[in-house]
């Protein structure tokens, strides 16, 4: 069974926000729900990487611990979804993901922010696999199509890869003996508690 | 990588007997009907139903058939596919177009979310008219009639002059090549597009350097170079898809990326050099960088022999610009400026990427020139790997371009001598009198001739830059019969143009002002227009089908992927609808094919490769441009060739990028590469263009011992003219049919029929079958004798932010150019007397953000878009800032050098431009000065996004050669606001 | 707009870093002759320098700056692991020492009535209004707050996920109501009470003496004794920070980043705890533990007698007052009849 992993190559991202708006339109993501995102560490300086990040489906993950509802679940590739049927949208998961990933429709008076959207490796939710209401609520199940996100798929440099975990890193492994540089699997460490040696 | 996902999805996990979407619903009902908490509900947000709107895009319902289309991304020119699903007449998605070798499945931001542009509701619906000040929904035949009658009245009291055609860089070649059509049956040359302020100067410069003004390479061939300059090129962001290829390059050959620009872009953030110069500087830099290669002998003295005229006069300027010099001039120290130079002339193959950092100058043409320059020193071009990677704007701006959109030419660079006009007449099957007689009588003027309708007609129009003078200033300066007194303008930003304040004085004078476009544009909503002011709703260019050439020169044919939107029409239609109205309908559309109204894109196309020899565009059928888009998938990476056996585009060329030579039947391949010589012309090599004669000043200007592969003749040769080929030896390789085409072409005169007026493709098929270059083989130009400055000078921008260097280095005299007065001289002067400088200590330099594209209305209307950049803002360096006490996200005023212009923006405090340096993207518009314009917008179309234009601030400042406009070097003063 | 970027320590160590690798440039300007490759960051060495990733972001969600945060890692651990260990322990501790006490001891008994059958006024119907508002809101926060993290341990196993979800849903909503129903509450009691629970001697001798809850004595006592002024100030200190807490919680990021949030969890969460800890002790001295103290909070007037036994100098002041009224003092009561 795959293991889905992402990972973006900061050394080819060039923050050209394809994949958040690729995001926006495979699933129809509304304003204000950013369930992948572009950040530019060290912006204007040499030195300068930015990142594209989204959740990243970790091992053990965080959201799901500590879930008070236990909404969220692993399927068998190891992506971490969730019901927002049974969500409660108290905000626990944003406060334990290491990656900012959960996003609510409202900041919320009193703290009710709505139901948890987060990315779901493009493969929607509990709901039948490309039906009406796992579109509505989680967007386009692309998995169940044998595609792969989309994100990763449109984006302009390759920078951002998904997919199995271990081919990804022979990838990224490649690229960095290629080229000579790496600044790292970003997130890798946190995420799947290993990193890519090179 | 891919993995199908095997296991099917696990239900809600501790409720598995439950049906998941039925209980949601249930429980959710459940909920709302118990919502009765009333005041408390609305206290705390409470729907607790809804998770997310629901709109377009669901997934396909069952039954309907999914229906790939695929067209061309609107918003660069790199020609990235997109793939479209549609069902029932409806996008619901867009899917990777892994086939195109281009973009091999991505997009950048614009791309991944072009479907939400078709789909908008901030769209313009219906034709409106603007009536006492407000406006009015009217029908599509009303707004022509009263259009066309207006017109009309117009041309009757002022001349065809009076009317301005501005088209668009995203019309399609057949939209492109229709528009300057219509022009000429107007009876006018002031019809231009996008291409005047982005690349004019680079066309004219490359142009006169080696015959054609185009890239010479393309995104993929960089993946050949070990070395890439950047100068005023910030692809990341402007070209984000190219940087696959770009990164490739810099990755698989440990490559040397270097980026010289003012401003450390993203594109620089990935360099493995990067030299920050002031802003206007370029030639001193590239000179001082030529200097260094002079200097170590690391110039390719077997290729300037061989294919340079001139480089001796190059190195008499080059010898000024010692390093020292140069320091003083552009900041760059001299030991790092030696070190680009050494891994550019020897680390080879080595290719300059330039964009509109280096052609939006006063100097723009010498520029480029000077970039060429450095090519054809060091042997950097007609190879793999090297060359002028010039990286142009929108999808089809090189094809617009191509097809004449251009004042000074009609389509495909045959210029307006009487030659050209007969050739068109012939292709067009009109009689050249009937055309010249369209077009105005200029009287006698301030000291100036008169100008019968022939040499009017061969007279270059007015540029899109100074399209409001020739409205606003006195009649007597205005070089054609009247002033202007109508803008017709066809998919083009109202905030292009620099100088916006002036721009505004003739917006408002104008008898008319029709705005035909998907959006209303910055024209709608600025400016106190109350009357004769009209917007049509087009279609945009993914509902429409034709071919567009990227910047590679590759052609490729879009789809229409759905019905235009609303009550869109696209540009064909309401370019027809208008001829017709006009009376020129039937004498214009001859040959083509209309369908309720339409006229037939494969039948311009066709028309196009009837006349198209100069260019080559001559061999790309439509039926030939579908075969690729069908067979994208087996063209290579690197050299985008298809494998000989490939089936119906086996040894082409993706796109068949031009020139593509003689009829399609002869199976041209297209050339990938110009004038490369170590491959036969048929299967796409060349050599340099003979277009400058055959010798100057006792010297050859034909190639000495360079020739292609398998060229009959091995040594320069001229063009090819019924005459060389009998000299040949070669005509009786022509056909019988040929022959007749030949004769009745040239009349009593078969002799100077050429390869570029044979309307029979004969001379160019029996050239090819001798492995010669119909056009010649000549050498490149290092010093282009019919320029303003046949060798680059330096010239200190008109607000030069070093006023003491201006005596030195002063900007070229005041003349006439393109029927206005050209005063930067005056104006640079003037600026030097009065300190200007000392006042606005500041460079004001513009540019692109990756997210929104040209005037911005389009991708601003879009929210996937917009809320990725809410604000307009400047860029201001961290120590600047402070001076000023400006803190990062504030508001400030920047205030420009001229008009008293002001813009209230967000400071965005970065390092990323220099000291003295401020920096603002120029895709916004709807603020003028302060005020928010967005209630002026008709009802529904105003975009997301709204901001202040940088053009506001932007000040005077011509080209020469083309008109170009400087949007990069002028001056500002920064405030709190 | 290119998002306001906070002055980010991470810049301020790079650029240090970046300062010390580049060659002296000799230019005036540090940038020219960079090459960005070769400086580019490294997640790792980043991650041990700072702890925390961020960085310049251009959509409106000023959180989306962080791309990196571990310390969820520590707030998991808080949440899953030491908060559910600390509540269990510590309410099962407390539960079970006021068992064994009532085990042991058994109920306090009230002493005999006021043979006239007078009675005091203990509690005026305000401070009553506000100590039930407190107390309810009270019950039902430490319910439904206990439910986040022993909900799904103990109730959902029972019920199932989606009955609790929707319990849970609701939960959520009344923890979110409640709570200000609770803070109303606080407030009352905190200006009606404040001043009669500022600490004196008679307290310390109270303490010495243990509350007489062992030898089965009543040392003297004021309105309060120091036994309920630790409880009054127990619930305010561990009020207000649940309060303060609870509504930074309420208005997420409003005034706090990522870490905030989770610190204003922790002193939720642990604050909670400790008062729910007291407030049992509270309920079960006011209920079962000793007689006649409910009705105090009940009618708002105890018997005279038991005024005398448990708070003696209180009851001789409400004595001498009532032989000679003077004019309404706040916040004492004015004699039953």
């Amino acid at each position: 069974m795959a293991r889905m992993k992402f990972l973006c190559d900061a050394d080819r991202c060039i923050e050209c926000n394809a994949c958040v708006t690729a995001c926006k339109n495979e699933h129809e993501v509304p304003w204000g729900i950013n369930r992948r995102r572009v950040v530019t560490i060290n912006d204007g300086r040499p030195g300068e990487r930015s990142i594209s990040m989204a959740c990243m489906h970790c091992t053990d993950a965080p959201c799901q611990a500590v879930c008070p509802v236990d909404c969220f679940y692993t399927t068998p590739d190891h992506v971490v979804l969730h019901s927002k049927d049974l969500c409660i949208g108290c905000g626990y998961c944003f406060y334990a993901c290491p990656f900012g990933a959960p996003q609510y429709p409202r900041v919320g008076n009193f703290g009710s922010r709505g139901k948890m959207d987060k990315c779901t490796f493009c493969s929607g939710g509990p709901e039948p696999d490309g039906s009406e209401a796992e579109y509505v609520k989680y967007g386009a199940n692309r998995l169940a199509e044998g595609k792969l996100p989309l994100c990763a798929e449109m984006c302009s440099t390759k920078s951002l890869l998904a997919g199995d975990g271990d081919i990804i890193a022979a990838i990224y492994k490649a690229r960095v003996e290629k080229r000579g540089y790496g600044s790292g699997a970003w997130g890798w460490s946190t995420a799947y508690h290993e990193t890519i040696e090179v | 990588m891919l993995t199908r996902r095997v296991s099917s999805v696990r239900r809600s996990a501790s409720s598995p007997s439950q049906e998941p979407g039925a209980a949601g619903l249930d429980r959710r009902g459940f909920l709302q009907r118990s919502l009765v908490l009333g005041g408390l509900a609305s206290l705390g947000e409470l729907p607790l139903g809804t998770i997310r709107e629901a709109k377009a895009g669901p997934p396909p319902s069952a039954g309907a058939p999914v229906e790939i289309r695929k067209n061309i991304c609107t918003h660069c020119s790199v020609g990235c596919t997109v793939t479209a699903e549609v069902q029932n007449g409806v996008w619901i998605g867009q899917e990777p177009s892994w086939d195109s070798p281009i973009n091999r499945g991505s997009h950048c931001a614009k791309g991944a979310a072009i479907r939400e542009i078709v789909h908008s509701d901030r769209r313009l619906k219906y034709p409106m008219k603007l009536t006492g000040g407000e406006w009015r929904r009217i029908s599509w035949e009303d707004a022509i009639n009263e259009i066309g009658d207006k017109i009309l009245s117009i041309r009757q009291q002022a001349g065809a002059d009076a009317v301005y055609w501005l088209g668009s860089a995203k019309f399609t070649n057949e939209a492109s090549y229709l528009l300057r059509k219509f022009a000429a049956f107007w009876g006018t040359n002031s019809v231009d597009h996008q291409a005047r302020i982005c690349h004019s100067t680079t066309v004219a410069g490359v142009a006169n350097t080696w015959g054609y003004g185009a890239q010479t390479n393309s995104y993929n061939d960089i993946r050949n170079a070990k070395t890439m300059v950047f100068i005023g090129s910030n692809a990341a962001e402007a070209h984000p898809v190219a940087m696959q290829h770009l990164l490739a390059s810099k990755e698989i050959n440990r490559g040397n990326m270097i980026v010289m620009d003012p401003r450390f872009t993203r594109t620089a953030a990935h360099a493995t050099d990067y030299v920050r110069f002031r802003a206007g500087t370029d030639i001193p830099l590239v000179w001082g960088l030529l200097w260094h290669v002079f200097q170590n002998g690391w110039e390719d003295k077997e290729f300037i022999r061989t294919r340079v005229y001139g480089m001796e006069e190059v190195r008499k300027e080059v010898d000024k610009w010692t390093p020292d010099e140069v320091e003083r001039v552009t900041g760059v120290p001299p030991e790092q400026l030696k070190e680009v130079a050494r891994k550019f002339a020897t680390e080879k193959p080595a290719t300059i990427i330039w964009c509109m950092g280096a052609t939006q100058h006063t100097v723009g043409t010498a520029n480029v020139r000077a970039f060429c320059i450095a090519c054809l020193a060091t042997g950097n071009v007609g190879k793999p790997g090297t060359g002028a990677n010039i990286f142009r704007g929108h999808t089809n701006v090189q094809g617009a371009t191509d097809l004449g959109l251009d004042i000074t030419t009609l389509p495909l660079y045959y210029g307006l001598t009487e030659g050209a006009w007969k050739h068109w007449a012939r292709v067009w099957d009109v009689s050249y009198e009937s055309l010249r007689d369209r077009f105005d009588e200029v009287p006698a003027k301030a000291g100036r001739p008169a100008r019968s309708r022939k040499e009017n007609m061969e007279t270059p129009g007015i540029t899109s830059t100074r399209w409001f003078d020739a409205v606003i200033q006195p009649e007597q300066d205005v070089d054609q019969r009247s002033n202007l007194r109508a803008m017709i303008v066809m998919g083009h930003g109202g905030n292009t143009v620099t100088r916006m304040p002036e721009m505004l004085k003739g917006l408002e004078k104008l008898d008319l002002m029709v705005v035909m476009d998907p959006h209303p544009t910055t024209f709608a909503a600025i400016g106190n227009r109350k009357e004769n002011t009209y917007l049509l709703p087009i279609a945009t260019s993914l509902e429409t089908d034709g071919s567009r050439t990227a910047s590679n020169r590759s052609l490729q044919w879009g789809q229409q992927i759905v019905k235009p939107a609303f009550e869109s029409k696209d540009d064909y239609e309401v370019m027809y609808l208008l001829a017709k109205k006009l009376g020129f309908a039937d004498e214009m559309f001859k040959h083509i094919k209309v369908e309720n109204n339409r006229p037939s894109p494969e039948d311009l196309l066709r028309e196009i490769n009837r006349g198209g020899w100069s260019t080559g565009y001559c061999g790309q059928s439509p039926e030939r441009l579908q075969a690729h888009m069908r067979n994208q998938s087996k063209f290579d990476l690197v050299t985008l060739r298809a494998p000989k056996d490939a089936p119906e585009v086996g040894g082409d060329y993706y796109g068949l990028p031009w020139p593509c030579w003689g009829k399609p039947e002869i199976r041209h391949p297209g050339t990938a590469i110009l004038y490369n010589t170590s491959l036969h012309v048929k299967d796409g090599g060349s050599t340099f263009r003979a277009r400058f004669g055959t010798e100057r000043n006792g010297q050859t200007l034909l190639a000495e011992d360079s020739f292609s592969l398998g060229s009959e003749l091995t040594d320069g040769y001229p063009e090819v003219t019924m005459a060389v080929l009998k000299k040949l030896g070669w005509d009786r390789d022509l056909t019988a049919d040929e022959l007749a085409v030949i004769q009745r072409v040239g009349g009593d005169n078969v002799d100077t029929v050429s390869w570029a007026t044979d309307l029979s493709g004969g001379i160019q098929r029996v050239c090819l079958d001798h492995g010669v270059m119909h056009y010649g083989n000549g050498k490149a130009r290092a010093i282009a004798w019919n320029l303003p400055d046949p060798v680059p000078v330096h010239r200190e921008p008109i607000y030069s932010p070093r006023p003491e260097l201006v005596s030195k280095y002063p900007t070229r005299p005041d003349e006439r150019q393109f029927r206005m007065v050209n005063a930067g001289f005056t104006v640079q002067k003037s600026a030097v007397d009065r300190g200007v400088a000392k006042d606005f200590p500041l460079i004001l330099t513009s540019g692109r953000i990756v997210e929104y594209e040209g005037g911005g209305e389009e991708t601003r209307s879009n929210p996937w878009l917009a809320e990725l950049q809410q604000d307009m803002f400047v860029e201001i360096n961290t120590r600047d800032a402070a001076d000023r006490g400006v803190k990062d996200g504030q508001w400030v005023w920047v205030f420009g050098a001229e008009n008293a212009s002001k813009t209230r923006v967000k400071a965005l405090v970065t390092d990323r431009v220099g000291r003295g340096v401020a920096w603002m993207p120029f895709h916004f518009s709807g603020w003028w000065e302060g005020e928010d314009l967005r209630s002026r917008y008709p009802s529904g179309t105003d975009p997301v996004v709204l901001g202040e234009s940088v053009n506001t601030l932007t000040t005077y400042g011509f080209d020469p050669v083309t008109g170009m406009q400087e949007t990069k070097v002028t001056l500002c003063q920064i405030r709190p606001a | 707009m290119r998002c306001v970027c906070r002055l980010l320590p991470a810049l301020a160590v790079l650029a240090m870093l970046a300062v010390a690798l580049v060659p002296a440039a000799r230019a005036a300007d540090p940038m020219t002759g960079a090459n960005p490759t070769a400086q580019s960051v490294n997640e790792r060495d980043l991650l041990n320098a700072l702890g925390k990733l961020q960085g310049r972001i251009t959509i409106p969600d000023g959180k989306a700056a962080t791309l990196e945060q571990p310390q969820g890692r520590e707030y998991r651990s808080f949440h899953e692991r030491v908060l559910p260990w600390l509540a269990g322990i510590i309410i099962l501790a407390v539960l079970a020492g006021l068992a064994a006490f009532y085990l042991i001891k058994g109920r306090i008994p009230a002493p005999p009535r006021d043979p006239g059958g007078r009675t005091v006024l203990r509690f005026s119907a305000v401070e009553r209004l506000g100590h039930w508002l407190t107390a309810t809101a009270f019950v039902v926060l430490a319910i439904t707050g206990l439910n986040y993290f022993f909900g799904k341990r103990l109730l959902m196993p029972l019920i199932g996920a989606d009955a609790f979800a929707t319990w849970s849903h609701w939960a959520k909503y009344a923890h979110n109501f409640v709570a200000w129903a609770f803070m109303l509450g606080l407030l009352v009691m905190i200006v009606a009470w404040v001043r009669d629970n500022i600490p004196d001697r008679v307290d310390i001798a109270w303490l010495r003496a243990g509350g007489g809850f062992l030898d089965g004595s009543h040392p003297p006592a004021e309105r309060f004794n120091a036994g309920q002024k630790l409880m009054f100030w127990g619930i305010v200190i561990f009020g207000l920070a649940i309060s303060v807490s609870g509504v930074l919680m309420l208005f997420p990021f409003a005034l706090l980043d990522i870490n905030g949030m989770q610190f204003a969890q922790y002193v939720h969460a642990t604050a909670a705890v400790l008062l729910i800890a007291v407030i049992l002790g509270h309920i079960y001295i006011g209920t079962l533990g000793m007689e006649g103290a409910f009705q105090a909070m009940e009618s708002g007037s105890v018997d005279l007698n038991w005024a005398r036994t448990h708070h003696s100098v209180w009851a001789e002041k409400v004595l001498a007052e009532e032989r000679a009224p003077r004019a309404g003092r706040p916040g004492t009561p004015a004699p039953a009849e």
